[in-house]
């Protein structure tokens, strides 16, 4: 094995205990002194193969060769041990602490050191941080200090374990442009001090800008590599999505009625209070569905809450049919039709604890249909509408009265949709609607998706599975960071060009004209 | 139908495991300690309910013959032994629901103690009224409801309104009813000749005993009648729903258009009524006393045991019954412990700990479950 290389991974096979093939012999490598691009959509595997690095995983087979020598991590600290440091979107700092206590965490007697060893380890920080020409308030609460500055404290902690390879998984999703600016030119500086880097991302600018070579995954699989000199976006685009014959679209053409739903100008803050969604305009009309495709994390959760009333909305307007609905809560919104098929079912969709049928009136529960005497629920009344929605989405269950976590993932899902679709809706929102189910269960409800569109109800459907988005979208909007880099008819597009919009190049995202409506 | 009959006799099951665990545990401290395991645990089961044969013979002699004749021979005594563990456990089925009710809604409340004082004032202050009988006890009751519900309020609109967590104010608020009782018993409530303690219940206000002889009251009926109540609200409607919605996971609440600050004060406001229920019980109807000492001796600690309640009866109101009964039982029973046995109070007591422990944990590790998942 070549010395020269930092990393080789050989045929690396990774299957969950769940079945789940997440990679199916994939080979990479690191050089030293390099900055290395990790590409790919959601599932692709980078972040199961670089768990498999970082020790947080074992590999199913496949050999890891570090400097040469066969390897075999157990935990994470086998991988620090060897010179490894994974740096996790969720970063893993103490709030309560100093930015220096935090950097000494974990290491051997950091509990109790004498204050000589403290101010060696102070000045060996401050030495770190002048030789990468970036610093941190090493005194300041760590919970004070912004994103970023966070995110320089996690990788100081990892150059002062002494590490050689380090990992970074998307890591300017929580960073602003300017940091982001300051970020890359710490990356520079560290590789051009001999350490080598992996960057997890799937934006192809961020690839362009700042790394050396690009390893690119595609549903557990190696898509190709490529220097990065010689890469153009459309080229890694191509490698991310592939070129799968898309099956056929089975759909009537509809009359396209009016506008059900308007957003304009709508602006929302994610969790971290950064505007993940600004100025953003569009519409929903009566039998179409519109598809927004896009590598999750671009706003699209957001979008999709601050619509159902789940996210505050900071600035513009949500209508449906015509009457503004920003600020109000759940309830009000399915009284004026909508219906919302959330995107995690097992944290908001259903209360897994909760029988069939407690389940299948959550929402709807305060209808006076199934309220007798008192506000009595009439059970009897609700196990029969139970029923009625098991019959109709011919959903598998022995018993209304079980709980729903005893339920298949793809059953329970049914149940949502189920339950939602029942609302006689005018506006259906569903996020994810079919991920992680089996291929019966995701063609019934996509099934069911289009006939909601044929009975005239508008559909806005949020997915990350690109074919879905073909399939099933009268119109399509890529979103990134916020904003949609363009919306077209599936006709319109190819799977470069949504590739290229996904990763944030618009220039291409031509057609805007009659489909933008 | 399988999962549904498992899912009443599971608990049951675990809940038989962990008492004969618990009994285990404190029959072996007793050997360790040189006491007599056998004999505790019988004289403790006798001071608890008696034995069977005088229960049998009283209960025949009371529908054949009647309280007065059965009261002539003494055999009515036979029902002693039980009608005192039932009496104990009258106020802590009430206490037991205030726990239970937060833990349903995924609250920590434990402000039942601060509740029962000044349920219980309240009630006294009705008898400085004077009103007809039956109505007085009904006035006297709702006093206590309303007294325990507002002392809840406050938490429910810190949290609301401030974020406060409950577990803080409620001990505050305990401490302030505390004292509220100290000053009140002392001054406006205080009997004039007898300063040691309030005023006494009117004739009218009382609730009698239902056996001569006997503690036991209607107040028990009252008790088992609020759990019925709480029972239907928490599984028979909508209400109900949206407070056990909101415990197991919030997020789906909100999603189903649950306002989670809604139900969380509504669910404080049960609590606070069923402790001052507790309060009210205990002065209205627990003979001789029908008043409040200045120490708060007789309503002392009934918020807090009904913590243990509720944990050991799964924070199910039906559960809370059985649970009330059982460590009505063992404080009970603690005086045959000592007296037939010889173990000594202290020894009584770390048996009582050590039984009490293991039954309630089953039900606080579901409950770290549900909290743990809905952090993470």
């Amino acid at each position: 094995m070549s010395e020269s290389l930092a990393i080789q991974m050989l045929s690396i096979q990774k299957i969950y205990p769940d079945g789940t093939v997440a990679l199916k012999g994939v080979n990479f490598d690191l050089r030293r002194g390099e900055i290395h691009g990790l590409l790919g959509e959601n599932g692709a595997g980078k972040s199961t193969l670089t768990k498999i690095l970082s020790g947080l995983l074992r590999p199913t087979e496949g050999k890891i060769f570090i400097r040469g020598k066969l390897k075999n991590f157990r935990n994470p600290s086998d991988a620090l041990r060897s010179g490894i440091g994974m740096v996790h979107q969720h970063f893993a700092l103490v709030p309560t602490f100093s930015a220096l206590e935090n950097i000494l965490l974990g290491q051997e007697g950091s509990s109790n050191l004498s204050r000589l060893q403290m101010s060696k380890a102070r000045a060996r920080v401050e030495e770190m941080m002048r030789a990468g020409g970036f610093s941190v308030p090493l005194d300041a609460r760590t919970e004070s200090l912004a994103v970023g500055v966070q995110q320089r404290v996690e990788i100081i902690k990892m150059l002062y374990r002494s590490v050689d390879v380090l990992i970074l998984d998307e890591p300017t999703a929580v960073l602003t442009p300017v940091e982001v600016h300051d970020f890359f030119k710490t990356l520079r500086t560290l590789r051009d001090a001999g350490k080598s880097i992996i960057l997890i991302t799937h934006k192809l600018k961020e690839i362009l800008d700042v790394t050396d070579r690009v390893t690119v995954l595609r549903q557990g699989q190696n898509a190709g590599q490529i220097a990065t000199p010689e890469a153009t976006p459309e080229i890694l685009a191509r490698m991310m999505i592939g070129h799968d014959v898309l099956p056929s679209i089975e759909k009537k053409p509809t009359q396209i009625g009016s506008a059900i739903m308007q957003v304009s100008h709508l602006r929302v803050k994610d969790n971290l209070g950064l505007h993940s969604i600004e100025d953003l305009s569009f519409a929903v009309h009566a039998g179409e569905i519109l598809g927004i495709a896009g590598v999750e994390g671009n706003g699209q959760t957001e979008l999709v809450e601050a619509i159902t009333g789940l996210r505050p909305v900071e600035h513009g307007e949500i209508s449906i049919n015509e009457k503004n609905i920003a600020g109000q809560n759940p309830r009000q919104l399915y009284q004026q039709g909508l219906a919302h098929v959330p995107e995690d079912r097992r944290r908001l969709g259903m209360i897994l604890e909760f029988s069939l049928s407690e389940n299948s009136i959550l929402g709807v529960h305060r209808e006076k249909r199934f309220h007798g005497w008192l506000g009595k629920i009439l059970w009897g009344k609700v196990g029969s509408h139970t029923w009625d929605l098991i019959k109709k989405f011919s959903i598998v269950a022995s018993d209304v009265k079980a709980p729903a976590k005893s339920l298949s993932g793809g059953n329970q899902q049914k149940l949502v949709c189920a339950r939602e679709f029942d609302k006689q809706p005018s506006l259906v929102v569903a996020a994810q609607p079919t991920r992680g189910l089996d291929i019966s269960a995701t063609q019934y409800i996509r099934d069911q998706l289009v006939h909601l569109r044929d009975e005239g109800k508008a559909v806005l459907l949020v997915s990350a599975d690109l074919e879905e988005i073909f399939q099933l979208s009268d119109r399509i909007a890529v979103m990134y960071e916020g904003k949609f880099m363009g919306v077209a008819k599936p006709e319109e597009l190819d799977r470069e060009r949504i590739g290229l919009m996904m990763g944030g190049v618009s220039a291409l995202a031509a057609p805007v004209g009659e489909a933008a409506r | 139908m399988r999962t549904k009959l498992w899912g009443w006799f599971k608990p049951l099951v675990e809940g038989l495991f962990a008492a004969l665990l618990g009994f285990g545990i404190g029959a072996v401290l007793m050997l360790l300690w040189k006491y007599d395991p056998v004999k505790a645990y019988l004289a403790l089961f006798q001071g608890a309910f008696g034995d069977f044969g005088s229960i049998g013979k009283a209960l025949s002699c009371l529908l054949s013959q009647g309280i007065d004749a059965c009261k002539e021979t003494g055999v009515i005594y036979g029902l002693y032994e039980l009608t005192n563990t039932l009496t104990n456990a009258t106020p802590l089925i009430l206490t037991g629901l205030t726990f239970a009710i937060g833990i349903r809604a995924g609250l920590f409340n434990i402000g039942a103690e601060g509740q029962v004082y000044i349920g219980a004032m309240a009630a006294v202050a009705a008898s400085l009224f004077s009103l007809p009988p039956g109505l007085h006890v009904l006035v006297s009751i709702l006093f206590a409801l309303i007294a325990g519900a507002l002392w809840s309020l406050p938490v429910a609109l810190l949290k609301a309104t401030r974020g406060v967590h409950e577990v803080i104010s409620t001990i505050m608020l305990n401490w302030v009813g505390r004292y509220l009782a100290y000053y009140l018993i002392a001054t406006a409530l205080v009997d004039p000749n007898r300063a040691e303690k309030s005023i006494s219940i009117a004739q009218s206000a009382r609730l009698l005993p239902i056996l001569p002889g006997m503690d036991l009251t209607a107040s028990l009926l009252v008790s088992v009648l609020f759990a019925g109540i709480i029972y239907w609200i928490l599984w028979q409607t909508a209400l109900g729903y949206e407070i056990r919605a909101v415990g197991l996971n919030p997020d789906a609440s909100r999603y189903g258009g649950i306002r989670p600050t809604r139900t969380m004060i509504a669910s404080f406001v049960l609590g606070g009524l069923a402790a001052g229920l507790a309060g009210a019980t205990q002065i209205l109807g627990r003979p001789p006393t029908y008043a409040l000492y200045e120490d708060l001796s007789n309503v002392m600690n009934l918020g807090f045991d009904g913590i243990a309640v509720a944990l050991i009866g799964r924070n199910h109101p039906l559960g809370a019954i059985v649970a009330a009964i059982f460590m009505g039982g063992l404080s009970a029973g603690s005086n045959q412990m000592q007296i037939a046995a010889q173990v000594p109070l202290e020894m009584v007591r770390v048996v009582q700990g050590a039984i009490i422990l293991t039954l309630a944990i089953p039900e606080l590790l579901s409950i770290f479950k549900i909290f743990r998942r809905k952090r993470g």
